[in-house]
Formats: structure tokens, sequence, C-alpha cells
């Protein structure tokens, strides 16, 4: 009785299964995903699952399935060893000072375009600040190492100002000025794509009134632009933390000199080394996980203070 | 209403911070140039600026005849234009069904890729699920892993979503199945959209680096990025062909035409990136 029951309840489990699928009418939907959902699945989602050998004393030659299991063990080994200390904290200043220094100039660099009253040289700045956004950091790597090498227009500058010759890239002190340089250098002009689009949809009314009440430029700025530009630095700033210790493999890895690993070696460049190169993966991959589940708990957390903070600021 | 002295003075310094930041944005490029057309004694003096001095095509005419490097130029042509065609189908097929509101599956689905934006696979196991595939120097490495990011698959979504219901449902009516309505309707009419999703593609599949140096080792492979890399990242190349004595060029100068040969496709596409690419952006900042 009760095992026809439970097959009754199958049935018909299976059957609103089935009406919920609706494949008869969606099948060509499905088949549409259909090469999407293979590409997640293999290059998201198996690494994802991958990433249990992290746990693990992986060894190519026994499989994720073979190798023994030894719980936290990477996770404890890691907090202990002071390179890991090291690339920790060479990450977190660089992801403070990309979060301090560097995120904010595209929203000052954009106000300021916006005060261009001159159509043709508007459109002129804009496009030659954007070109730097388009090359890669192997080309702009080469850049910054030509402008900074000894004969280069960085040291030429300083000689004729009287002051000697220093070989920046070479020199540990310089590797975080040269770093924020770069990726002001780089992308800040494109950033300012975002906050120009925004500025164009304020009603140009609020500024004649405001002027007409006597309100001078900087004035403007600060009470209308600023303020109705909220939503949207809300926006990047909470895309910008999510990443805030993936400070990008190509960057730091074209900047870097062995004089300059010190300061420079940071989470991605180090399990490159480490886990790749010399095939520890293991204790990388504990490295890696470490870094997306801050990653994951950054996110998480600013996108709940942004929806308490205002009613759709957060990303969802 | 005319402007207040201190309104002016205002915006003229901005005007002047602004020119110089694009004057900037471009003496890299200025500099380069001039140091790739100088001769080897200006470059040995360290005397090039902006402008060539003791001007010359002879770093140009020994990176052009390198046969390396056009052979790194085609892979990297290739491997972009086919990444771009097969990302931009991918992407089209899946973005169309995830924009049907009807469709029940289509959250779900979006919840899977969207959960990959937050939380993301650490690179090692990513490295070792390749290398099972199959990956290792194998030139498809240097175009299936690009062939759909979740940003633009939710930018495309996003586009697709403003179609109008009334033409599908015409279309429907007509007989129409949804491949139909995707090829003769929907993508006919998302022109633009085609344009920006492709040129994100195809900018990163160009400048990719990372991929290549995990994956790649067979010189043979090497797109324009990695070879030029090797060129100007402390390979030994470039100065053992100018120990020669009668050549003019040094290492300074080849370096820089080597740059600038991967800079110059970027610049000849230029125009069509940054309109596009704009566009992209904003539609980039629509939630939803």
């Amino acid at each position: 009785m009760s095992k026809k029951h439970a097959s009754v309840k199958a049935l018909r489990v299976k059957r609103s299964v089935k009406d919920w699928l609706n494949l008869k009418k969606y099948w060509p939907l499905y088949v549409m995903m259909l090469p999407g959902m293979i590409f997640f699945i293999t290059f998201k989602y198996i690494p994802m699952l991958g990433s249990v050998i992290a746990f693990q004393d992986y060894s190519v030659f026994k499989g994720i399935f073979g190798s023994t299991w030894v719980g936290l063990k990477h996770f404890r080994d890691l907090f202990s060893y002071a390179e890991f200390k090291r690339v920790f904290s060479n990450t977190l200043i660089l992801g403070l000072l990309k979060t301090v220094l560097i995120f904010p100039i595209p929203l000052i660099l954009s106000m300021m375009l916006n005060e261009i009253k001159n159509l043709r040289l508007k459109k002129a700045i804009q496009t030659s600040i954007y070109i730097p956004y388009f090359l890669s950091w192997v080309i702009v790597g080469g850049l910054i190492f030509d402008i900074f090498g000894s004969g280069g227009l960085f040291n030429n500058f300083r000689n004729a100002l009287g002051m000697d010759t220093v070989l920046a890239m070479q020199k540990s002190s310089w590797f975080r000025p040269i770093y924020v340089i770069s990726s002001i250098w780089k992308d800040s002009g494109w950033g300012t794509v975002v906050y120009l689009a925004a500025i164009s949809g304020i009603d140009p009314a609020l500024y004649e009134s405001a002027s007409m009440d006597g309100a001078s430029r900087v004035q403007r700025m600060r009470h209308i632009t600023l303020p109705l530009l909220l939503p949207t630095i809300l926006t990047l700033f909470l895309l910008n933390i999510g990443s805030f210790l993936e400070l990008g493999f190509d960057q730091v890895f074209n900047l870097l000199t062995p004089m300059t690993y010190s300061v420079g070696d940071i989470f991605d460049t180090y399990v490159y080394r480490v886990g790749i190169q010399k095939g520890q993966y293991s204790i990388t991959t504990a490295v890696g996980l470490f870094q997306s589940v801050i990653g994951f708990i950054l996110v998480m957390t600013f996108n709940k203070l942004a929806n308490k903070f205002s009613e759709d600021g957060g990303l969802w | 209403m005319k402007e207040s002295f201190k309104d002016r003075l205002f915006q003229s310094i901005i005007t002047v911070i602004l020119c110089i930041w694009a004057f900037i944005a471009l003496v890299p490029l200025i500099s380069v140039a001039a140091m790739s057309l100088s001769s080897k004694a200006a470059a040995d003096l360290n005397i090039v600026n902006l402008w060539p001095i003791g001007f010359t095509f002879d770093s140009w005419k020994y990176i052009l005849g390198d046969n390396a490097l056009w052979r790194a130029f085609w892979v990297s042509l290739f491997s972009t234009l086919l990444g771009t065609a097969a990302a931009l189908c991918i992407t089209s097929l899946m973005a169309y069904p995830l924009s049907k509101a009807d469709f029940p599956m289509g959250r779900y689905v979006m919840l899977l890729v969207v959960i990959t934006m937050i939380f993301k696979a650490p690179v090692v196991p990513y490295f070792l699920t390749l290398r099972t595939m199959g990956l290792v120097n194998n030139p498809l490495v240097l175009i299936l892993p690009h062939m759909l990011t979740a940003y633009n698959l939710a930018i495309m979504r996003t586009f697709f979503k403003q179609f109008p219901l009334e033409v599908e449902e015409a279309a429907q009516i007509d007989g129409c199945g949804y491949f139909q309505i995707l090829y003769r309707i929907i993508l006919p009419s998302s022109k633009a959209i085609l344009a920006t999703v492709g040129l994100f593609y195809a900018v990163t599949l160009w400048n990719q680096f990372q991929h290549p140096m995990m994956f790649i080792q067979d010189t043979k492979l090497f797109p324009l990025q990695l070879k030029i890399r090797q060129l100007i990242g402390g390979g030994t190349e470039l100065a053992s062909v100018t120990m020669a004595s009668k050549v003019n060029y040094s290492e300074a100068t080849l370096s820089s035409a080597a740059v600038l040969f991967a800079i110059l496709p970027i610049i000849m596409v230029y125009p069509w990136l940054q309109k596009y690419f704009a566009k992209g952006a904003m539609l980039g900042s629509v939630k939803g």
C-alpha cells in the first residue's frame, strides 16, 4: 500500500518536473544553451570542484580520487610560512593602493571632462586618454621599462633637472609607485566612460536653477554632480571590491623584476611560480581558495551594506 | 548668464590639466616611435626623447624581416578572428533563451552564471583541468577558454530583453521556430550589440597573456604578446643580433620597434574600438 502510494507520488513529481521543463515547447531553447552550459561546466565548475585538492596531498599520478586527504593541513602550513605572509601583505598593500588611490581617479577625470564645453576639444582629449586601455600589459610593461630605464624619458628628465639616474624598475622602493602610475595611465581614462554616461543623464535644469541661485561651478560639481553620481560610484566600488585581492597577473608579472620580488610578489604571481611552474599544486590551490573566499565574502558583505545604505544600491 | 571670473579661471585650469593628461597618455607611444626610428649611436648615448635622432629605418627592417615575429602575428590574428566568431555564436545562442521571461529554466541558469562571477575557481585546479583536456601546447587553448564571459552574456541578454515581444509573437504565429526567430529577426536587428561584444572578445583574445604563458611552451605556437615578452623581457635574442659590428640598431631601438609592431593593429582599428566600446560600457551599467 505504502509502496504504491510512493510510486504515485514519484510519478506526480516526475510529471510536474516534466511540465516545468516543458521540453516539447522549449527544446530549441535548451539546445541553444547547450554549448554555453558545456563551457561553464568545463571551464568554471569542474575547476571549482577541483579545488578539493587543497584538502589533499595531491599527486598527479594518483589523481583527485586516489590522493590522500589531509584536511586543513595546507591552510595551517600556509599561515606559518614567512613567504605566504610576505605575499599576503604585498597583495593587501597593492589592493589598498588600488582602492584608495586608483579607484577615485576616473571619477575626478570625468567630472573635469564634463566641465569642458568645447566639444571638439573634449572629444580629442577623450580619444587620446582612452588609447592606453586597449594595449596589453606586455606592451604597457615594455613602455614602462623603456620610460623608466637608464636612457628613458624619466631619467633624461631627472638628469636635466640635475638629479641622478635611478633604475626605478630594479628598485623595490619604486615598485608600488610604478604599479599605481601604470594602472592610472592605462585604465583611468577608459574608466570615465561609465561616469560620463551617468553624468549625461543628469537633468540640465538642475544646473540651470543652481546657477540662477548663484552657485559657482565648483559648488554645482559638489552639490549636484557628485550626489547624483553616488549610485554609479557605489556600483563600481562593489565591482572593484570583489576583486580586491585580484590585482591582475598580467600587470604585476610584466612589471616585476627579481629585484622587486620582495614588494611586488603577489598571490597571482606566487601561485604561477610555485604552483604551475614548480608543481606544488595542493598548497597553491589552498592559496587560490583563500583568495576566492575572501573575494566572495567581500562582495557579499559590501553588497549587503550597499543595500542597507540605499534602496537600489547593491548589485542585486 | 555670464560666467564669473572665478568660474572661468576654474575652467581654464581644468582644461590645462586635461590637456596635459591627454599628452601624457600619448607620450610613451611617441617615445617608442622616436626610439624605433633612431640610430644605434643616438640610442646608445641616451639622447632620444620624443623625436628620432639619426633617423633610420634599420630597426624596422630587422623587425619586419623577423619571421618568428610574423608567425606570432598570424597566430594572434587567426585565434582572434576565429575566437571572436565562435564567441559571438555561443554568446548569442545562450543569451537569447536567458532573455526570455517565460522560459522557466532561464532564471536558474542565470544564477549558475552569476555564481561564477562572484566565486572564482582558483588558477591551479583550472590549469589541471585544462591540462587533462589536452590543452597544453594546443592552439585551441588560445580560443576555447575565451569563448564566453558572464559579463558579455549579461550585456547581450539585457539587450535582447528590450526586444518587443509582439514581433516575436507575430513571427511565431507565422510558423517561425525559436531558431528562426533568433537568426532572422533578433540577430539582424542587434548589429550594434554584436559589434560591441565582438570587439570586447577580440581585444581580450588579441591581448591575452596569462593563458599562453601557462599553456604554451612551443615557440611555434606563441601568440604575439608572448613573443614580444620573450623579445623584450630579458631574452638574449636582441642582444645577440646587435653584437654584429656594422648594424645601425641597438637593443633599445629593436625592442621599441617590436612593441610598436604589436600596437599598430590596435591603432588601426581604434576608431571602431572607441565607438563600440563606449556603447558596451554603458550597456554594462544597466543592472538586471
